[in-house]
C-alpha cells in the first residue's frame, strides 16, 4: 500500500470514462466506480443509507480551529446532541454549554474548556496546560501534559502517554445542565472520576493524581466574562448547586462506618437521593461513591442476601440508586433519616454497623462488574 | 440473546457442511474506533455504557460442532505490539476506522497498512467497517478508501462497509460479505 491521507501521496487521475448517453448511464457509471472503489469482489450497486441522505453540513460548525485569546463555544441549545471538535487554540475559554455526540481536542495549550454531557468520548490529544469540567461516557487522553480535570464520567477514565494529569469530582451547574445530561443518556450517579487507568505507567512516578479536596473550580476554570456571549448563562461550581453530587470516590475515607442507601426506582428518585444527600451532608456525613444501575431478579439475592425477601418486586421497575455514607454514627442517622423522610419510599438501609461494610462491598462490586463489558 | 452471532453462525455452518470448524474474527483499528460497540451490537447486547478495553474482549459461540470466536483488542499506541499474539488463525480481519477522527486518518492508514505486510495475516479477507457515520463530520466510505489507496490491495479479498455501530446500521450488511468471502480452514 501506498502513502495514506499524506500530503505527498497524489492519486492517479482516474481514466476517463466514455461520455454517458443518458442521466440513467451517468448513474450507473457512478455506481460502478462506487462499487470498484469500495470492494474488490463482485457486489450489488451499494446501498443507501439514512447517512446519505440527511442533509449535508459544513463540518466548520462544529469544530473551533486555530483561535486565540478568545472566549468561545456553544450556548445551550446550539449543538443539540451534534459531533464537537476544537484544535489548535491557544489560550482561550471554551463553554460547550450543550449535550454532544463525541468531542475530540487536539494541539490545545493554556485553555480552560468547560464541556457539557457527552454521549460518547471525550478524547484529548497533544494537549497542554488545560483546566476543564467535563461530563462524558468516556474520558481518553495521549501526549498530553499537566491538566487539571474536574470530571463526570461513566466508564473508567483512561490515559496514555500522559504526565502532570490532576483529576477532581465535576462540579458545575447552569439551568439546562440536568437536562443535557438526560439527553445524553448520563446519569449523574455513575461517576468515575478518581479511578483512573494509564496505560504507559513509569516506574517510580505518578502521571495522575487527585485534585486537593477543597480545590475551587472557579478558581482554576473561571466562569465566562461578562462582555462575552455566555453572560446571560447562570453557571455556578458550588458544591451544593453542582447537578453531579460530590463524591469522594477513591480518595482515604476519614472513618471505618459506611451505610449502603438504596432507593428503588420511582417517580421522585433523584429528588429523593439529593434530599438523603444534603440532609447528609449537613450532618457531616461524607458521600463516597453512587450508582444508578439496574438489577436482576438473580442480584438481588446475592447483593442483599438475607434481607433480599421482599425486594425483588421493586427491582423491575428501573435501575435502583444506591449510595455509600461515611462517617462515624453514620448508619443509625441512616435509619433516622429513612423513615423521618422517606416512610413511604422503598428502600434499602444497612442495618447494623458491623454488617454495613458487606453491604457496601456486595453492591459496588455487582455494580461494577454489571458495567463493565 | 447474541442474534447477530447466532444468525453468522448458523449461516456459516450451513455454508461450510464439514463439522468441528472454528471460525476466528479478530477486530483491531485504533482506540475509540468503535471495536467494542461493534462487538456488543454484533451481540445484540447494550451499546449505551461501554468502557475503553484494557485488554481485549472476546465473544464465543458454538453450534453443532461449529465454534465462533469474536475477539476484540484494544487499540491504545502502547498496546499495538501485542495484536500480533492474536494474528494466528484468524479467518477475517474486521478493521474499524472512526470516520468522523480526520485527525486521525493517516494514523490508521499507517496500521492497517503495517497489518497488510504481516505474514500470520496473509490472503485473510479484510472488512473495514467506516463507522461512526452517524456523526456530522463522517467522511463517505468511498473517500476513506481512496484516501487508504484501498485499491493497491491485491493479494486479498476486502470491501469498506459504512456503519453505524451505536445504531447497528450498516453492520448487518458488512457481516453478509463477511460470511460470503469467509475461507474457513480445516483443523
Amino acid at each position: 500500500m501506498g502513502c495514506w491521507f499524506s500530503k505527498k501521496s497524489k492519486r492517479k487521475s482516474p481514466e476517463k470514462e466514455p461520455t454517458p448517453k443518458t442521466v440513467e448511464d451517468k448513474a450507473n457509471s457512478s455506481n460502478a466506480n462506487n462499487i470498484d472503489l469500495c470492494s474488490n469482489t463482485t457486489e450489488d450497486p451499494p446501498k443507501q443509507y439514512s447517512w446519505d441522505k440527511r442533509e449535508k453540513v459544513d463540518p466548520k460548525d462544529f469544530m473551533l480551529t486555530g483561535l486565540k485569546d478568545a472566549t468561545v463555544g456553544r450556548l445551550p441549545g446550539k449543538l443539540n446532541g451534534q459531533q464537537f471538535v476544537i484544535q489548535d487554540c491557544d489560550n482561550c475559554k471554551i463553554f460547550v454549554l450543550d449535550h454532544s455526540a463525541t468531542i475530540t481536542i487536539d494541539d490545545c495549550t493554556n485553555c480552560c474548556i468547560v464541556m457539557g454531557p457527552v454521549k460518547g468520548s471525550v478524547f484529548f490529544r497533544d494537549c497542554k496546560d488545560i483546566k476543564c469540567v467535563v461530563a462524558c461516557q468516556q474520558f481518553r487522553t495521549r501526549d498530553c501534559q499537566k491538566m487539571e480535570v474536574f470530571l463526570c464520567c461513566a466508564t473508567q477514565p483512561i490515559i496514555e502517554a500522559s504526565t502532570g494529569m490532576k483529576f477532581g469530582c465535576f462540579q458545575y451547574y447552569y439551568p439546562e445542565l440536568a437536562f443535557h445530561f438526560k439527553d445524553a443518556g448520563l446519569s449523574i450517579f455513575n461517576n468515575n472520576w478518581s479511578n483512573v487507568h494509564d496505560f504507559t505507567p513509569v516506574s517510580g512516578e505518578t502521571n495522575w493524581s487527585l485534585l486537593p479536596e477543597d480545590t475551587v473550580v472557579l478558581d482554576h476554570v473561571p466562569a465566562p466574562d461578562l462582555e462575552s456571549e455566555f453572560k446571560s448563562v447562570r453557571i455556578s461550581a458550588e458544591a451544593s448547586r453542582s447537578i453531579v453530587p460530590m463524591t469522594k470516590g477513591g480518595r482515604r475515607k476519614e472513618s471505618d462506618e459506611s451505610c449502603l442507601f438504596v432507593f428503588f426506582s420511582g417517580d421522585y428518585t433523584t429528588a429523593n437521593a439529593r434530599k438523603l444527600i444534603d440532609e447528609a451532608s449537613g450532618k457531616g456525613f461524607v458521600l463516597i461513591q453512587t450508582k444508578e444501575v439496574s438489577m436482576r431478579p438473580e442480584d438481588v439475592s446475592r447483593v442483599f442476601q438475607n434481607d433480599a425477601e421482599g425486594l425483588l418486586e421493586w427491582i423491575t421497575n428501573g435501575p435502583v440508586t444506591a449510595l455509600e455514607l461515611n462517617g462515624d454514627g453514620v448508619v443509625e442517622a441512616c435509619k433516622s433519616m429513612a423513615s423521618d423522610m422517606f416512610s413511604g419510599t422503598k428502600v434499602f438501609v444497612s442495618d447494623n454497623r458491623n454488617t454495613s461494610s458487606r453491604d457496601v462491598d456486595n453492591f459496588f462490586n455487582f455494580a461494577d462488574m454489571q458495567m463493565g463489558l | 440473546m447474541c442474534d447477530a452471532l447466532q444468525g453468522l453462525l448458523s449461516i456459516l455452518r450451513r455454508l461450510k457442511h464439514s463439522p468441528d470448524q472454528e471460525v476466528r474474527l479478530l477486530l483491531l483499528g485504533l482506540d475509540n474506533a468503535g471495536k467494542t460497540t461493534l462487538l456488543k451490537q454484533l451481540a445484540s447486547e447494550d451499546v449505551s455504557h461501554i468502557t475503553p478495553t484494557q485488554g481485549f474482549n472476546i465473544k464465543s459461540m458454538q453450534s453443532q460442532g461449529f465454534k465462533l470466536n469474536v475477539w476484540d483488542i484494544g487499540g491504545q499506541r502502547k498496546i499495538r505490539p501485542y495484536w500480533r499474539n492474536y494474528f494466528e488463525n484468524t479467518d477475517v480481519l474486521i478493521y474499524v476506522i472512526d470516520s468522523s477522527d480526520r485527525k486521525r486518518f493517516e494514523e490508521t492508514g499507517q496500521e492497517l497498512a503495517e497489518l497488510m505486510e504481516e505474514e500470520k495475516l496473509s490472503m485473510v479477507p479484510l472488512l473495514i467497517f467506516a463507522n461512526k457515520q452517524d456523526l456530522m463530520t463522517a467522511a463517505p466510505a468511498s473517500e476513506l478508501a481512496e484516501g487508504l489507496n484501498l485499491h493497491t490491495i491485491r493479494d486479498r479479498v476486502w470491501q469498506i462497509q459504512a456503519c453505524s455501530a451505536i445504531t447497528a446500521e450498516g453492520v448487518q450488511d458488512g457481516m453478509t460479505w463477511v460470511c460470503k468471502n469467509i475461507a474457513v480452514r480445516k483443523k
